[in-house]
């Protein structure tokens, strides 16, 4: 089982942090904490080390030396670590073992929970470390096992059982019994004083902004996730599951005319919203605002996806590229119809 | 009043020709994918003449008998242009990978395919398919009057200690407009005057049949209200562990702010007359109705009635920042029935049933890894199924 391992420059003997700016390196078989790899039973082929500050300072081109003596060395898996609560050294290895990852190169790293590297590592792995070097000869043995496990090819269990940072990817799985045999034991859980949950939620939730000034002198945007596109929908906006949004211009149309617009929505009947597209995307309405100035101008294209079936981290990015282009071209404020 | 169900084999099994649809009947494990389907229905009928399916009085007293280890599957490729139903395709694979996620694998499968006239509205058809195939699931019980059953099982529920929990279950039942609503006697869940409190026995007696066509592994067949798991566990477990309070059904997809609110807070004085002190809230299809039970589950807390939420995840799987379609922080035990957005392996059936083509154009019998959510029921919200997820 070839390992690859990365090592910072104190671990890999050569220099405190006299020695951080240490550019990218390639050291012959296993070194510092390496050598205790071995000992529980890892070949390490090569270690790789970089100063902590020289990653810090040049991410890409660390990232790509170290990437490439990764695929010099073709190892069944990468190891970093561990870094306990080193900051610098925890994020230098999380970006290392994420893009090894992406590259089909099976990663892991190890360090404490706290530290900013685990957010760095995606969806490669993070075994869980104490916060200083005290705690190496508990990691070792638990590193070693995860990285072996990896290089076979094995499919992993759960964080719990497999000694991993949950990564906040979501398993489906088959429980020995039904969500309502579940659901009953967690309401009497809890009603005996202990409160279980088998996902945790979370706030996505986008505060109203203030208000818009001066309506009269805004730029004004019709945005919609309504999947009103022209008739025929030439760009293919799917009616479920959209991948991405288009933008139409609206080319001085002072209504959105039956003939010329259709909603391909995959979430509702849109018989009736068919027959009249304004009722979508309010053009004709918009107008009329924009002829009697109480909106300065309306932004002549409009933009449109279908929001239905779509992933929350999907959608988010959809609004971010929309907002991006609006405030490119100036646009204050924003009509944004949903369904 | 006492409800009976009673069991008879499979073999009794009557004849399941329909005008307008072709039949096939599948035995269980066949390597046979069914596309298209509307609608999962066991074959049931009542000794004393009223129907299986009331749409008038009240069902849950006296006895029903039922066909064991059969299930009737209704099957619609909705022809109008203006389909709502779009790509959102529904499937039962009865072997392979698919088979995992469905309880129909084990089951004689009676296989209806309707064929609606394409000048049809889709309304109308609909109404067709549901009606037919409430009709055949009775029809196919018929022998049952003339034969012994295999076991009888009683419900009631009697007197208890009073010092274990009350327990009730809140139903959500869907009601987006047409082919998106769930029936009550009959009638659309938005028409049925919900919330309203119902026997239990009422809802595993064919109260409560399915006309919501959303998204497959997310929706409530007909079926899974006759089986109902969160229902039976909570009979098993009265005098037990609980004291099973009752059931309240409630509307999903109240259309505006205000309404969601009112019918949040209506639900939970439901709730509070059964005497409850803890309720499991269940969901039916996703979107804005995960919105009507995140707000229900707040409105109980707040009147100090403790919650469980059953939902299913639609998480992108290769996200690290999973997030559900809406959440409140009372909200603090949730089950979850499955990410419906995971694949499930690709598998090449023998035969197709339903439709040779999903609704996105690729054939059913090469289609490649399907996502959950296209297998009918397999992350029902009720938690009918044991699917789950797990942080990895």
């Amino acid at each position: 089982m070839r390992a690859v391992h990365y090592v910072n420059q104190f671990f890999a003997g050569l220099g405190g942090e006299d020695k951080a700016e240490t550019p990218p390196t390639r050291l012959d078989g296993a070194v510092g904490p390496g050598r205790g790899l071995v000992a529980e039973g890892l070949e390490i082929v090569g270690t790789l080390a970089c100063g902590d500050d020289y990653f810090a300072e040049h991410e890409e081109e660390a990232l790509a030396a170290l990437i490439g003596y990764l695929e010099e060395l073709a190892p069944a898996v990468l190891v970093a670590g561990p870094a306990f609560g080193s900051g610098r050294y925890g994020y230098a290895c999380g970006t290392l073992v994420a893009a090894a990852d992406d590259r089909g190169i099976p990663a892991v790293a190890a360090m404490h929970p706290e530290n900013p590297g685990v957010d760095a590592a995606g969806k490669a792995y993070v075994v869980p470390t104490a916060v200083n070097v005290a705690g190496m000869r508990d990691a070792l043995p638990r590193l070693a096992r995860l990285a072996a496990a990896l290089a076979e090819g094995r499919d992993l269990g759960g964080p719990d059982e497999e000694g991993y940072l949950p990564r906040g990817l979501r398993r489906n799985y088959f429980a020995e019994r039904s969500g309502a045999e579940r659901a009953i034991d967690l309401l009497l859980g809890k009603l005996g004083g202990e409160t279980r949950t088998e996902v945790g939620g979370g706030l996505d939730r986008v505060d109203p902004p203030a208000a818009v000034p001066e309506l009269s002198a805004t730029l004004v945007a019709l945005v919609t996730e309504a999947g009103c596109v022209p008739q025929g929908n030439p760009d293919r906006l799917p009616s479920v599951r959209a991948q991405g949004w288009f933008r139409y211009d609206l080319n001085g149309e002072q209504t959105l005319a039956a003939a010329r617009y259709e909603s391909v929505h995959g979430g509702f009947d849109v018989t009736l919203a068919n027959e009249d597209p304004n009722r979508l995307v309010p053009l004709d309405t918009a107008r009329e605002l924009e002829r009697e100035g109480r909106i300065g101008r309306l932004h002549e294209v409009f933009y449109t996806t279908t929001g239905n079936g779509t992933p929350v981290v999907t959608a988010t990015r959809f609004g971010r590229e929309i907002a991006g282009e609006l405030r490119e071209a100036g646009v204050g404020a924003v009509l944004l119809s949903g369904t | 009043m006492a409800w009976e169900l009673a069991s008879f084999s499979a073999d009794l099994l009557g004849d399941a020709s329909v005008e307008g649809a072709d039949v096939e009947i599948v035995l269980p494990g066949s390597p046979v994918r069914v596309t298209h389907v509307l609608d999962a229905v066991e074959p049931r009928i009542r000794p004393d003449g009223r129907a299986a399916f009331p749409t008038q009085g009240k069902s849950g007293e006296g006895r029903t008998n039922r066909l064991d280890g059969v299930v009737v599957l209704s099957c619609l490729d909705f022809a109008a242009e203006e389909r709502p139903l779009h790509e959102q395709e529904s499937i039962v694979d009865l072997a392979g990978p698919g088979a995992a996620y469905t309880p129909f694998a084990g089951e004689t499968c009676v296989v209806l395919t309707f064929r609606p006239p394409e000048e049809a509205r889709n309304d109308e058809v609909e109404v067709h398919a549901r009606t037919e195939t409430l009709a055949l699931a009775e029809r196919l019980a018929a022998a049952t009057l003339e034969a012994e059953p295999q076991r009888v099982e009683g419900f009631e529920l009697g007197e208890v200690d009073g010092g274990l929990p009350r327990i009730a279950a809140l139903i959500q039942l869907s009601d987006l407009g047409p082919l998106y609503y769930q029936f009550v006697y009959g009638q659309p869940a938005g028409q049925a005057g919900l919330p309203r409190v119902i026997d239990p026995a009422e809802l595993l007696d064919g109260a409560v049949t399915c006309g919501e066509y959303h998204w497959a592994a997310m929706r409530n067949p007909t079926v899974f209200f006759q089986r109902n798991s969160l229902i039976r566990s909570l009979y098993r477990e009265h005098g037990e562990r609980l004291d099973f309070a009752g059931v309240v059904l409630m509307r999903g997809y109240e259309q505006s702010a205000d309404d969601k609110q009112r019918a949040a807070e209506a639900a939970t004085m439901r709730a509070q007359e059964l005497g409850a002190d803890g309720v499991i809230i269940t969901t039916d299809a996703g979107g804005n109705s995960h919105t009507d039970v995140m707000l229900t589950c707040r409105a109980c807390e707040q009147a100090g009635i403790r919650t469980t939420v059953v939902l299913a995840e639609e998480t992108d799987p290769e996200s690290t920042r999973p997030i559900l379609t809406d959440w409140v922080a009372e909200a603090d035990s949730i089950v979850s029935t499955g990410n419906v957005e995971e694949l499930v392996e690709a598998w090449t059936p023998e035969h197709v049933l339903g439709g040779d083509t999903l609704l996105d154009g690729t054939p059913a019998a090469a289609a490649g890894p399907i996502p959950v959510r296209n297998y009918l029921g397999a992350a029902n919200q009720m938690g009918q199924l044991s699917l789950g997820a797990l942080s990895g």
